[in-house]
């Protein structure tokens, strides 16, 4: 039964393309398949199924030869999918006016979505690279999509980093085929029990962590991030930041730390070191910017350090924390992308200084991005600050204060440049020659509301989410 | 492992050179399509790692469908970055990576 979240989009695609790409009317039902398709994804995950669960639809999947498994991180995954492509699809209704581009967009958007839907439900490292490959494919081809020079500069860097990536991942994977013999994580996490301590499994685990930190741009091997974020179009950078680099590099690294080596004291030192690193440089660098989008892009690389800060503690909790500030992040993260596309849509340009006093104009635009701001950057009673504060707790317990400490003040400097940010494009004086800028149209406003809401709501109602949805997340660490 | 010590010896002596080969010419090289090559050489390089690891632990079918599956992968992967180096010749009139300097921050 799991694989029909793969083979409804797959044969959709295929039939968009075979069926509607004949006239420009029927290509407007894209947008509406595509919308119903990611929603009910989330209603799926919001509303389980036991049949979803357990059974299989065994005919399906032996065709396939390929297995599925769901459990609780994949529901939260699914959720994340759902929202960030909704959010994406309909700011590409309001930025792309072109018909049949959006077509394109609409159908590598599902293949992205297919892609992750694969990564966060495979139970074999090698699909789980198949997988990752169609998610980065679609990614490069959603970059280079307006085909501006600075586009095809920010993909190709992607490119050829996200394939450098691979590379240390499959030699990982030919490694612990040599010494497992085999590719699903029950059989490889059963090799590398036996063979503590063998160089091969040493090598196989530094090759593949480092893969990992390439395609979730952490600080050593960020460089093709903010690159990426800024020269791609509005709809795709929301892609990005919210949901693309957070499921192949940190939900993949969620995944193979807790199934193939838990409790190894090593690997969890270097995730904290880097998780820490992390955190500073795109905080620090994050205060620099002129552009709204670059500026957006480093926080990202400094929330993300936060998430694999609490992977690193290594406790359940910990690892509860960062499921649920993955969470957070693809939420309020996609909001600012998604407020930083109308800005630069009715302003013509992402340089902050030539911004000023936005909010009076857009009313709507400028609230949602104070919400989203202050959630990143921890305040009370909003989402963010619970992820945090569970994150700084698990530190504590696990005996890490000093990373726990570096977390709370690493906070502040995250208030800093949101805040200037927030003044020098939504507050303040209206800039001579803004007076004419609108908000944006109905489904973008509401796309804003509803990832507002999100924010607000797990905030307030933190004990029922946490006990429903992230505390069961604990699990996975037990086998 | 000890019976299979010389194939072992041989297959890693050229996984090495291949992957030598193919980072060096990552590193070295200022062309796009010369660094598309040395990512298929290192592809290349993995691809024999999996054919060695599947001969070593008997499962020589399951290597081979890795392998496949490997190449058609590749081949999407090299097709997509002729696409968008194709794509950079025609703005700039070079291969040159020197002349993406565009996004700087």
């Amino acid at each position: 039964m799991p694989s029909l979240m793969i083979l409804i989009p797959l044969f959709g695609i295929i039939a968009l393309n075979l069926i509607f790409a004949g006239s420009v009317k029927m290509r407007r039902w894209a947008f509406v398949f595509a919308l119903a398709l990611f929603v009910l994804q989330i209603a799926v995950a919001v509303f389980y199924h036991p049949a979803f669960r357990n059974n299989s639809l065994e005919r399906i999947d032996s065709f396939f030869r390929m297995a599925f498994f769901i459990d609780h991180l994949t529901f939260i995954m699914f959720i994340c999918i759902g929202l960030v492509s909704i959010a994406s699809l309909f700011v590409a209704r309001y930025t792309m006016p072109d018909e049949s581009g959006r077509f394109k967009f609409t159908n590598l958007l599902i293949l992205a979505s297919l892609g992750m839907s694969g990564i966060v439900m495979v139970k074999d490292i090698f699909s789980l690279y198949v997988f990752m490959e169609i998610t980065a494919v679609a990614s490069f081809l959603l970059i280079a999509y307006p085909k501006t020079i600075e586009s095809l500069e920010g993909s190709f860097k992607y490119l050829i980093l996200s394939s450098v990536a691979t590379v240390l991942m499959l030699s990982s994977i030919g490694l612990l085929l040599l010494v497992s013999g085999s590719t699903s994580f029950t059989e490889i996490a059963a090799g590398i029990d036996g063979s503590r301590g063998s160089a091969f499994v040493l090598l196989a685990i530094g090759l593949f962590i480092c893969g990992l930190f390439i395609k979730g741009g952490l600080v050593p091997f960020h460089g093709w991030l903010p690159d990426a974020y800024m020269a791609a179009p509005a709809p795709v950078s929301i892609l990005l930041a919210g949901i693309v680099t957070k499921a192949a590099g940190i939900y993949t690294m969620i995944r193979i730390v807790t199934t193939l080596f838990p409790y190894n004291q090593a690997v969890n030192s270097v995730i904290m070191l880097i998780g820490t690193i992390s955190i500073f440089v795109g905080a620090i660098a994050a205060i620099g910017q002129d552009n709204f989008k670059r500026m957006l892009a480093y926080s990202s690389i400094s929330q993300v350090g936060y998430i694999i800060l609490g992977l690193g503690a290594g406790t359940g909790l910990g690892i509860a924390g960062a499921v649920f500030h993955l969470f957070n992040h693809s939420v309020f993260k996609s909001l600012l992308f998604v407020n930083s596309a109308v800005v630069e849509k009715e302003t013509g340009t992402c340089s902050m200084n030539e911004m000023g006093g936005i909010s009076q104009k857009m009313p709507v635009t400028g609230t949602t991005s104070v919400i989203a701001f202050l959630s990143t950057c921890g305040m009370p009673p909003l989402s963010g600050f619970w992820s945090k504060l569970i994150i700084v707790v698990a530190l504590w317990q696990a005996g890490h204060h000093v990373y726990s400490a570096l977390a709370v003040i690493a906070s502040v400097i995250t208030l800093a440049y949101f805040l200037s940010m927030q003044r020098r494009v939504f507050f303040g004086k209206l800039k001579a020659g803004l007076e004419n800028i609108k908000d944006a149209d109905r489904g973008v406003l509401g796309v804003s509301i509803i990832l507002a809401a999100v924010i607000v709501g797990v905030g307030v109602f933190f004990p029922f989410v946490y006990t429903t949805l992230i505390s069961p997340v604990k699990e996975i660490l037990i086998r | 492992m000890n019976g299979n010590w010389q194939l072992f010896s041989t297959f890693g002596f050229f996984i090495v050179l291949l992957f030598v080969c193919g980072a060096y010419c990552l590193v070295v090289t200022r062309s796009m399509i010369r660094a598309i090559i040395g990512i298929e050489l290192l592809i290349k390089a993995v691809t024999l790692l999996i054919i060695l690891a599947g001969n070593m632990t008997g499962q020589v079918a399951l290597a081979q469908s890795l392998v496949i599956t490997i190449i058609i992968v590749e081949v999407v992967i090299a097709a997509t970055a002729a696409g968008i180096a194709l794509s950079v010749f025609r703005h700039t009139d070079s291969l040159d990576v020197r002349s993406l300097k565009n996004l700087k921050g």
